[in-house]
């Protein structure tokens, strides 16, 4: 581990809580760190609904945002385990866990994933979501996963934003609230899809892109492009690199 | 789980002002539980008391039932149901008693409060003590009204998915009281049942079997929803509408041909079926008619 890189990382993603921040570019943007930094093949953030249903808000790519749904699916693996128990679940050998998640292992492996590591995002008692870092075997040691564990908790916090005040009733709206942005800008990337004939990867890198090089919230950007008021002009319908 | 009795104080359907949507399960239906695999069944618990709450006043599961459902819930003394539009226009559409018209009315009148601030935010905004130093520096105006007619706490939900965004659910308490966290999660589900309720009129309209759409649609949004959003934003550009209609018109597609909605949206999202503004012949102008592509 690169300790540099590893606290530029931190000040990075502390810079970007600030007031009025956009959770689910946050998010993204958490998910792009670690598995830049701890060496991963891909990242995903789960949180819970009030239905008590996990959900997915964020992944490094879309593959891995198919393979956690193909979980909460079948309602089985690692993340659901984490979920559920509120404890950390490290499979460094995936094949070693086939008979305790035998969909999820064939999935996965068929992905080229080798290993994974699920980790609760906690508030105290309560487990509002997970984060699951998969990789080739062996995956990660224990001194990853407590970086692992303490992004996870960035992410926790970033979820919740009014720190100060954590009543289980806002837990649920703040969860609630990250859940219909969510919403907000997968519609959004449905429409520049069609719009600039680009697959979802693209039009999301595109919409982030934008609202980065625009300096707006991704949500309100979103909002514009749907309400048709901000027609993303062709010229920046080129998929930039995730390089920020 | 909390056992559910209905308060018999409870005000019925000649509080609400608009047409049932006929969204939903029809009276006398057996509901099967929407919950498969990973859910738990808040949701389908409580879909199964609107359901209920309807079949027993003989009559389509509608947005009364909801705010019915959501007082009994979340254990509050009333609710009233304001349908807005950006662009200033506000509807009260359903209110389950005197007080709750009331506080509804004053919102509207002022032009200020929970409602007009949970609709802005996109966020619910609970005020559980409309007394509080806070609530009135907030809403000068409607804050002491409120109280006045009687409602010591206000907590507004809005109805939305994504970026629709219809309107806000109210629930109101005669004495100050926060909600209990799970009271909270039902008022949540329940704003999420009654804007597909709410969509589902519009659906209706359209003309198509809708008989458990809206019991389809809690089951689907499980799990899948990214692919039925994504595909939402799609078919509002192939045929030029807004996106709540975009969403009736792959509904309604969906429901005629019997296909599930992440079914469907799955094809749209791989540009195997797309969506024209006016329905081919051959599908006898059929609701959402859309043609297929090859590759």
């Amino acid at each position: 581990m690169d300790s540099d890189r590893l606290s530029a990382a931190f000040v990075e993603l502390a810079d970007s809580l600030v007031a009025d921040f956009d959770v689910i570019d946050f998010l993204h943007l958490l998910t792009t760190r670690c598995t830049e930094l701890l060496d991963m093949s891909a990242t995903g953030v789960l949180l819970v609904d009030p239905a008590g249903d996990l959900r997915v808000v964020a992944a490094s790519n879309e593959q891995v945002r198919l393979l956690e749904l193909f979980q909460l699916q079948n309602d089985q693996g690692p993340c659901l385990d984490c979920f559920r128990s509120g404890q950390q679940v490290n499979v460094t050998e995936l094949s070693s866990a086939a008979p305790r998640w035998p969909q999820f292992v064939a999935q996965a492996q068929q992905d080229g994933f080798g290993a994974v590591t699920a980790l609760p995002m906690r508030l105290r008692e309560q487990v509002i979501g997970a984060l699951n870092l998969f990789s080739p075997a062996p995956g990660l040691d224990l001194a990853d996963i407590r970086i692992a564990q303490s992004l996870a908790d960035v992410a926790t916090i970033a979820v919740l934003q009014h720190r100060a005040n954590l009543k289980a009733d806002t837990v649920v709206v703040q969860l609630q609230t990250a859940l219909n942005s969510r919403v907000l800008i997968e519609q959004a990337k449905g429409v520049l899809a069609e719009r600039l004939n680009l697959d979802m990867d693209q039009a999301f890198t595109t919409l982030r892109g934008h609202a980065r090089t625009h300096n707006r919230k991704l949500s309100d950007l979103a909002r514009a492009v749907i309400a048709g008021t901000d027609d993303l002009t062709p010229a920046r319908a080129t998929p930039t690199p995730e390089s920020d | 789980m909390r056992r559910l009795v209905y308060p018999d104080e409870l005000r019925e359907a000649g509080s609400c002002v608009t047409p049932e949507p006929a969204g939903g399960v029809g009276p006398g239906q057996r509901v099967s539980p929407v919950a498969e695999g990973p859910s738990d069944g808040h949701g389908a618990r409580l879909w199964g008391m609107v359901a209920e709450h309807a079949a027993g006043h003989g009559r389509h599961a509608g947005v009364a039932d909801a705010c019915a459902v959501a007082v009994a819930a979340a254990r509050v003394s009333g609710a009233g149901l304001t349908v807005m539009t950006p662009a200033d226009s506000a509807r009260v559409v359903c209110v389950t008693d005197d007080i709750s018209a009331r506080v509804e009315e004053l919102q509207l009148t002022f032009g200020e409060g929970p409602c007009m601030d949970a609709y802005a935010s996109g966020s619910p905004v609970l005020t559980p003590d409309l007394g509080s130093r806070e609530a009135f520096r907030r809403w000068p105006a409607f804050a002491p009204a409120a109280r006045e007619v009687g409602a010591a706490a206000v907590y507004a939900f809005p109805l939305q998915m994504g970026a629709v965004r219809l309107g806000v659910m109210d629930l109101y308490h005669v004495q100050p009281r926060s909600l209990e966290s799970g009271e909270l999660r039902d008022a949540l589900l329940l704003a999420d049942t009654t804007t597909l309720l709410l969509v589902g009129g519009e659906a209706a309209s359209l003309d198509h079997p809708d008989a458990g759409a809206v019991e389809g649609l809690l089951s689907e949004r499980e799990g899948y929803r990214a692919e039925i959003d994504q595909a939402t934003g799609m078919i509002s550009v192939q045929i030029s509408v807004g996106i709540d209609e975009a969403f009736v018109r792959l509904r309604a597609y969906a429901y005629a041909r019997d296909r599930s909605l992440t079914d469907v949206a799955r094809d749209v999202v791989a540009r195997r079926l797309r969506f024209s503004p006016d329905p081919p012949a051959d599908l006898g102008g059929q609701p959402g008619g859309a043609s297929h592509e090859d590759g």
